[in-house]
């Protein structure tokens, strides 16, 4: 199946670079302390974070820095058929324990000793790259929340079809079979947080589907700053300072 | 003192300076590979020059870390009160035992809390004087709202808190008649719609 015309345009319209459209809202579940949806193209997923608080089950309790703690599910309606069991699945594990991962490395966890930080993270609307998406999610509603991080952690997907290098794959494209790099970097700093690919890809062309999608994460992270300021004028505004 | 009002905004991650010109205060970080300054919330920049106490005779020298004014980023999110110990403490009391008493802590000073701390009145902390004759049934009774301060962060359960000054104690108490007592003495307190007279270690308000 053609992924690229031979103009060079694929299935939704969009040149082999171009991210689809992103949108963010921050504040969305009022009763957390931080919260966002994040929507990448038609995924749309929602991030809600609870903490620093105290830890719920003792044994867990880490003496020196906060316990950070990730749930990530998908709800019923968020792909096309209705799901059985959205979350205890393998697949919901693993995306929780990355997303994990992800976030710990950029909170300063050192800062709130004995507490903890959860974040739950909850697929709207599946289209391909909803780990990216819940990052990005998750990142926003930290910021929101108040917590302390050495920096923004953004992510992006990017694969490789009919030997072009794709920036944010949709669902259709994802599921040809080819491979998908998802990346998670620090955008000041340039480092990586999060590296995963499934599928093989000779070395060079993995050079260049992961450069563009590092370039894609730059993307991302310009505009989650944009939203990010913009909210916190508004809350100024409003507070009438 | 604030020299000057900065109205710059900053987000996580944002370089805020170098280490040798600036202390990280609240808000912000220093990363030890490039000696730079970054911010760690979101909220506004503000620089506070360090005070000076030390006579203006001689300048201190250029490298001298208490010359560097510290950055801070004040968030718009207010976190929850956390106590911290000197601070002084409403707090609920909820079971009165033989030799203590437990207490929820529901304000730190003027804020309340997001979620009440447990916090725990030994029975020599409730008194200045005779602490080896305090009898805790005639000090504090469940319920009461008592006015402590923070002795220190005490063991993995709870907070030692003492209420062994005039001020600290019982500021609010409902009789067994249930209508709220009015303060007599230091240990008495009386029930307006009976006329009885209940004991209690009483703040001086």
């Amino acid at each position: 199946m053609e992924f690229v015309s031979p103009e060079g345009l694929r299935l939704d319209g969009r040149r082999p670079m171009e991210m689809r459209q992103i949108r963010a809202e921050i504040g969305a579940v009022s009763r957390a302390d931080g919260s966002a949806v994040f929507e990448m193209g038609n995924t749309k997923v929602i991030a809600a974070v609870y903490g620093p608080r105290e830890v719920q089950n003792r044994s867990q309790q880490i003496n020196d820095q906060a316990l950070v703690r990730c749930e990530y599910s998908m709800a019923n309606f968020s792909t096309g058929d209705r799901m059985r069991k959205p979350k205890g699945d393998r697949r919901s594990t693993e995306i929780s324990l990355v997303i994990r991962q992800t976030m710990e490395a950029c909170i300063l966890t050192h800062l709130m000793p004995r507490s903890q930080i959860d974040i739950f993270v909850q697929v709207l609307q599946a289209d391909g790259g909803t780990r990216s998406a819940c990052i990005n999610a998750a990142t926003l509603a930290l910021a929101d929340a108040g917590i302390p991080m050495c920096d923004l952690v953004t992510s992006c997907s990017a694969g490789y079809l009919n030997s072009t290098a794709l920036l944010d794959l949709n669902y259709v494209e994802d599921s040809a079979g080819g491979p998908d790099v998802t990346v998670g970097i620090l955008p000041k700093s340039e480092k990586v947080t999060l590296l995963q690919m499934d599928a093989k890809l000779p070395m060079d062309t993995f050079e260049n589907v992961m450069q563009l999608a590092i370039e894609g994460c730059k993307a991302v992270a310009t505009y989650i700053r944009e939203v990010l300021l913009e909210n916190t004028k508004q809350l100024e505004y409003r507070r009438g300072v | 003192m604030r020299e000057k009002e900065e109205l710059v905004m900053v987000t996580p991650g944002e370089v805020l300076g170098k280490a040798s010109e600036l202390k990280a205060g609240r808000g912000a970080y220093v990363a030890t590979h490039n000696n730079t300054v970054y911010a760690s919330l979101t909220g506004r920049r503000s620089l506070n020059p360090p005070p000076s106490d030390s006579p203006d005779k001689v300048p201190p020298p250029s490298d001298s870390p208490d010359k560097r004014p510290t950055v801070e980023v004040t968030g718009h999110k207010a976190h929850g009160a956390v106590p911290v110990p000197g601070s002084i403490v409403i707090a609920r009391v909820a079971k009165v035992m033989a030799r203590m008493a437990s207490a929820d802590i529901m304000c730190v000073g003027s804020k309340s809390v997001r979620e009440k701390f447990s916090g725990i009145i030994r029975h020599q902390d409730i008194r200045a004087t005779e602490i080896d004759k305090v009898d805790m049934h005639s000090s504090f009774r469940p319920g009461d709202i008592v006015r402590a301060s923070i002795l220190s962060l005490g063991d993995a359960r709870a907070y030692y808190l003492s209420t062994a000054k005039n001020e600290l104690g019982v500021v609010s108490a409902e009789s067994t008649a249930g209508a709220t007592m009015v303060p007599i003495s230091w240990t008495e307190m009386q029930c307006p719609l009976t006329g009885q007279i209940e004991q209690r270690k009483v703040a001086k308000v």
